[in-house]
């Protein structure tokens, strides 16, 4: 985490990328009481597998958190303005994220200097499980 | 499962206001669920050493105060026609105005868009206000339930 500086980046620059253990089911269940977020689908594979699923399944907000580290990792937090993602396939337990980001576009605006950076995180086959930007104030 | 459904009637329902201590220790638990090490999110000297006033939350803390805050989302959900055994997680935007730290917030979501038909999705902005009624950050959150398999 340091200070990003607005001329130092170029559009297609790359973030350093972010290797996630593989997901496992103690890291949901940890998630879920951490965050309050108890929807069995993401703990109680019965539960998923009754209501269509092939088995539990990875919070959102777990993926998203994951890019988030990314992005700290990167910035320094106080230069986050926004930050948003899509959900775009589900993770399973087992499966291993990377995070990344590359910058996609610097405009200023109202005397502020603004980098866009375009995050995602995918599995090993590639697969995006989420993908979204980050906007820092430099 | 019994029938449910949402309509574009939601639109504009607001959901009730709530207060939440955000804590160091629930700023370190979370951090140590999502694998963060970092460790201005867990000793207070390490964080004003980087410059802030306290251990901050990071940038998906909120999901926290949504749910720990609020843990009557899911009635809330239910009673709006949503069957939670079958919802998604389509989006979530964070608008950060100010750094979130340790202490008393208020919050209040409100659903500003439902889409029915081949996909239905519902979208719930809330936001979050420090002690002083300063807004911190601005949520959006969109999920879609999964239809029934045919």
């Amino acid at each position: 985490m340091s200070k990003i500086e607005f001329d130092k980046y170029e559009v297609g620059q790359e973030l350093p990328p972010l290797k996630v253990d593989p997901v496992t089911h103690a890291n949901l269940v940890r998630y879920a009481g951490a965050s309050g977020d108890f929807n069995p689908i993401h703990n109680d594979p019965d539960f998923a597998r009754k209501t269509g699923l092939d088995g539990t399944i990875a919070h959102g907000m777990f993926v998203m958190a994951q890019i988030g580290r990314l992005c700290t990792a990167w910035a320094d937090q106080k230069q986050i303005r926004e930050f948003g993602v899509t959900f775009k396939a589900m993770t399973k337990p087992g499966q291993k994220l990377t995070c990344s980001g590359k910058i996609k576009r610097k405009k200023e605006e109202n005397g502020e200097k603004l980098l866009t950076v375009a995050v995602e995180a995918a599995d090993e086959s590639g697969e995006v499980k989420a993908s979204g930007e980050l906007v820092v104030v430099c | 499962m019994a029938e449910k459904g949402i309509s574009k009637d939601l639109i504009g329902t607001k959901l009730d206001r709530y207060e939440f201590d955000v804590e160091r220790g629930k700023i370190k638990e979370f951090c140590q669920a999502i694998g963060e090490t970092n460790p201005i999110y867990f000793d207070v000297e390490a964080a004003k050493k980087a410059g802030f006033e306290d251990i901050p939350a990071p940038p998906t803390f909120p999901t926290v105060i949504q749910f720990w805050g609020y843990p009557k989302i899911w009635k809330d959900m239910e009673n709006m026609g949503v069957d939670t055994s079958r919802i998604l997680h389509l989006k979530e935007k964070y608008n950060y105005v100010k750094t979130l730290y340790p202490g008393r917030v208020s919050s209040q979501g409100e659903c500003v868009n439902v889409t029915v038909g081949k996909m239905d999705t519902m979208t719930f902005k809330t936001t979050i206000k420090d002690a002083k009624g300063d807004t911190v950050i601005e949520a959006e959150m969109s999920i879609f339930i999964r239809k029934p398999e045919q």
